[in-house]
């Protein structure tokens, strides 16, 4: 039922969110953490960046990271300069532009997350002699599992989903760039009608699986260590 | 308060329905046309509403294949300018056309570079590293995608190109890449870029490598019930529109034979 | 004995919105000090700065010899390096962890140091049982017994304990009191114990520091610093004497306790107490009635013979405050003006003290 192709599509797909989740626990839990916590005159116009991919219409985010990163944008002029690959049409491209995407499905949940645990957990550690990074770890980030989970979820089912910024910036390739949502979008093209309903109940399953997986993760009690 | 509230939105949906009930499709036409057509259909419809001052005409652009699923889904189109004959004809094969297709054009492939001078180069050439990366259509469903592939297997390259190209979802998102500059060459519609401003080189792709790329309009069920788009489908083959096909690269169906 | 060498010693400035903050204190290396005032007053906060948990502060703040803060020097010593144990109104305990995960994080961090008696404090607190509870299954009054000794784990060598029993109902507040006291014979560290209440202050401290509006008023002994005549009306109902004496006396019958101190013999009411322990017995300044004779034929237990020192206006306008020297111990007494000139009473006039024995008494 699903083609080899089809099946790299799906591999690709997962690879991609996967990674992209990943990357962006990796640079939102700080973040986060810092929005969180910070009093500087910064923090809003920060936390409305973060917000803005809410709001902006895939295709126009997709649009402004081709223009960036393309030869004549800041970005890649930058990258030929340094003689790196041009990120337009690779993984590691759709890579960058999944997190941009996806970045507020993964902070916002942290940011809130952090701000529930509050500040009096942490005076409470420092007391007991913990410091900071101590803290972070053995207090705030267990005290904000059922966050983390959230983050982690949306980010990666958000990923799975996405279509417009890979319609603009990833050319398609197959291997690469030709994720589930591009099949499908193909198949419906050319008219091969059962290949999309396939794809499409795949690309389902698996969103539906996670957002299971999520309810599930965090209807258990907070992380103990 | 709530009186005045209601009283004001009376108005509105009263004026919103007068405007839109003014604009009834008496003196309108809907087109869905291939992505290549988009300049060049344009200037046809500018010269048309000379005219016709009293007549719309909205032309909506994308890939053939997406437009003719819409069609086929019901979308209000009543004119199908698709970029090859086999979309009409599965619109008729469906029984879902007003008329049977008509060729209107024959489109042409080229090779455009807005980095590397392209005089000179053959097909073969893009075989060579600094090519870099080759945009073409989407072979899947674009008209000019298949003939982008037809052609890269008559130059013996398309197995060693295979790493190298990035597809563009219509032939108009395919001539974006190479503008932009993100692919270094892109096999694109000649009407596409024989009118832009945008800094290039293009030399054409001989005609003997791929399938001829036969235009074919139809119109739809829909269409069938209004006469103007009857009237600007006859339009589009009278002279002065074919002179300006010509003008965009297009060839046209009685100068050649095939 | 030789004079101990300081405990804490903090001058720090702070605004926290209108209450701009201006404290100077010196406290003794040993014993409880009771940081006393009016809600508002600003004593979580001097705690809280004193703990370095808030930056705002500037000044200067040392421990024995260890410097905690300087900012003329740019000293900052942060929180978790200075070595306190601190107890916060609400508990605050982990949700994350059970009860003896709580015990262990301080401890484990303190290198669980051998001279700490763990069991015995987990057994003195009554904590055996609730070691793999989860916290959301304590009370308040178990949450709090696991917040001290929590704080008491982490080794520290100074405490702060900030109004832990506010939060508590009637019955959890006496038993929680109760421990206090318990644990304040064996304490080796000194504590700064926050509170409104008066009752807890006088069974508790040895020394007072009293706050208002941002600043120290007074501080010193308990037993002086309650017998000042010159603090500010919103201590007024604080006020009165904190006197220590032994326990001499009990009548089965009447349940009653006799309390004997340098000022002569109390009697008042028998709760938990047993013959020849020490006892720390309030008498308010609103509960003593002056008499120029000792009377008979009174319901009241107690009298005591005491001299007038000195006296001063009370905060309201028909009442005054007497300083009286009973054997030595300074007590004080509300009484109204009316009543001082019908009495004929003048500062080294022979006065008798009559104090009911239902006032008395925790």
């Amino acid at each position: 039922m699903l083609t080899p192709a089809d099946l790299e599509a799906l591999g690709l797909t997962l690879r991609l969110a996967a990674t992209v989740t990943l990357l962006l626990l990796l640079l939102g839990l700080p973040l986060a953490w810092w929005l969180a916590h910070t009093r500087s005159r910064w923090r809003r116009p920060i936390a409305a960046v973060v917000a803005l991919p809410l709001v902006l219409p895939p295709t126009v985010l997709g649009f402004y990271l081709l223009m960036l990163l393309g030869p004549d944008g800041a970005v890649g002029r930058a990258f030929a300069a340094l003689g790196l690959a041009a990120l337009p049409f690779t993984f590691k491209g759709l890579v960058v532009a999944s997190m941009l995407y996806s970045l507020p499905f993964v902070v916002q949940p942290l940011h809130n997350a952090f701000e529930a645990v509050g500040s009096r957990p942490l005076d409470v550690a420092a007391t007991l002699r913990a410091g900071p990074l101590d803290r972070f770890f053995n207090v705030a980030l267990p005290l904000a599992w059922p966050g983390v989970i959230t983050a982690a979820v949306l980010g990666f089912a958000h990923t799975v989903g996405e279509f417009g910024v890979v319609l603009m910036i990833g050319g398609n390739i197959p291997g690469q760039t030709r994720v589930l949502s591009m099949r499908i979008y193909d198949h419906v093209q050319a008219g091969e009608y059962h290949q999309a309903n396939v794809l499409s109940l795949c690309l389902l399953v698996v969103s539906f699986a996670a957002l299971l997986a999520m309810s599930l993760l965090r209807s258990r009690e907070p992380a103990r260590d | 308060m709530m009186r005045r509230l209601w009283q004001g939105l009376l108005i509105l949906g009263s004026a919103f329905a007068s405007v839109t009930l003014a604009a009834t499709p008496e003196q309108q036409i809907t087109v869905a046309a291939a992505a290549d057509l988009h300049q060049a259909l344009d200037a046809v419809i500018v010269a048309y509403r000379q005219a016709h001052p009293d007549t719309r005409v909205d032309v909506t652009y994308g890939s053939s294949g997406n437009l003719l699923t819409q069609i086929e889904q019901g979308a209000p189109f009543e004119l199908f300018f698709s970029a090859d004959s086999d979309y009409p004809q599965q619109l008729l094969a469906h029984g879902k056309a007003g008329g049977t297709p008509v060729p209107y054009a024959f489109g042409h492939l080229v090779m455009w570079s807005a980095s590397i001078d392209m005089k000179g180069v053959q097909l073969a050439d893009l075989a060579q590293p600094k090519f870099g990366r080759i945009a073409i259509a989407n072979p899947q469903h674009a008209p000019y995608g298949k003939r982008a592939e037809q052609a890269l297997r008559a130059a013996g390259i398309w197995n060693r190109v295979q790493a190298r190209l990035v597809f563009g979802d219509n032939i108009a998102q395919t001539a974006q890449f190479a503008q932009s500059g993100n692919a270094q060459v892109g096999l694109v519609a000649e009407s596409l870029v024989i009118d832009t401003s945008v800094k290039g080189s293009f030399v054409a792709v001989p005609s003997s490598m791929y399938q001829p790329l036969k235009q074919s309009f139809v119109l739809t069920q829909r269409g069938s019930k209004n006469p103007l788009a009857q009237d600007f489908a006859n339009y589009v083959q009278s002279a002065p529109a074919k002179a300006i096909l010509q003008r965009y690269g297009f060839e046209l169906p009685n100068d050649t034979v095939h | 004995m030789t004079e101990s060498p300081h405990g804490l010693s903090a001058q720090l400035t702070w605004r926290r919105g209108a209450l701009a903050f201006d404290i100077d204190l010196r406290l003794p290396a040993q014993g409880v000090t009771a940081l006393f005032g009016p809600s508002g007053a600003g004593k979580s906060s001097c705690l809280r700065a004193i703990a370095g948990l808030d930056r705002e502060a500037t000044g200067r703040v040392s421990f024995g010899e260890m410097v905690w803060q300087d900012s003329a020097q740019r000293i900052f010593v942060p929180t978790h390096q200075r070595r306190i144990g601190y107890v916060f109104q609400e508990a605050s305990l982990f949700a994350h962890r059970d009860v003896a995960g709580n015990l262990d994080f301080g401890y484990r961090r303190a290198g669980r140091p051998a001279h700490l008696d763990c069991d015995g404090l987990i057994d003195r607190f009554g904590l055996r049982p609730l070691l793999q509870r989860r916290v959301s299954g304590l009370s308040g009054g178990e949450r709090q017994r696991v917040a001290m000794v929590r704080a008491l784990l982490s080794d520290p060598a100074l405490l702060l304990f900030d109004e832990p029993l506010s939060a508590l109902d009637g019955a959890a507040r006496a038993e929680l009191l109760a421990c206090l006291e318990s644990l304040h014979g064996m304490l080796r560290v000194p504590m700064i114990y926050v509170s409104h209440n008066v009752d807890e202050v006088a069974r508790l401290a040895d020394h007072l520091l009293l706050m208002e509006a941002g600043r120290v008023i007074a501080q010193g002994r308990l037993h002086d610093t309650l017998t000042r005549l010159d603090l500010p009306p919103a201590l007024g109902e604080a006020l009165g004497a904190v006197i220590e004496g032994r326990v001499v006396g009990y009548d089965a019958q009447d349940q009653l306790i006799e309390l004997e101190f340098p000022g002569g013999r109390l009697w008042l009411p028998h709760r938990h107490e047993s013959v020849g322990q020490p006892l720390r017995c309030r008498i308010g300044a609103r509960d003593v009635v002056l008499t120029r004779a000792p009377q008979s034929g009174t319901s009241a237990l107690n009298q005591l013979a005491c001299r007038i020192v000195d006296v001063a206006a009370a905060d309201h306008p028909s009442q005054l405050l007497v300083q009286l020297d009973a054997g030595g111990c300074v007590l004080l007494a509300r009484i109204t003006r009316r009543s001082w000139h019908a009495l004929g009473l003048a500062p080294g006039s022979e006065a008798w003290a009559q104090v009911k024995a239902v006032a008395l008494g925790f």
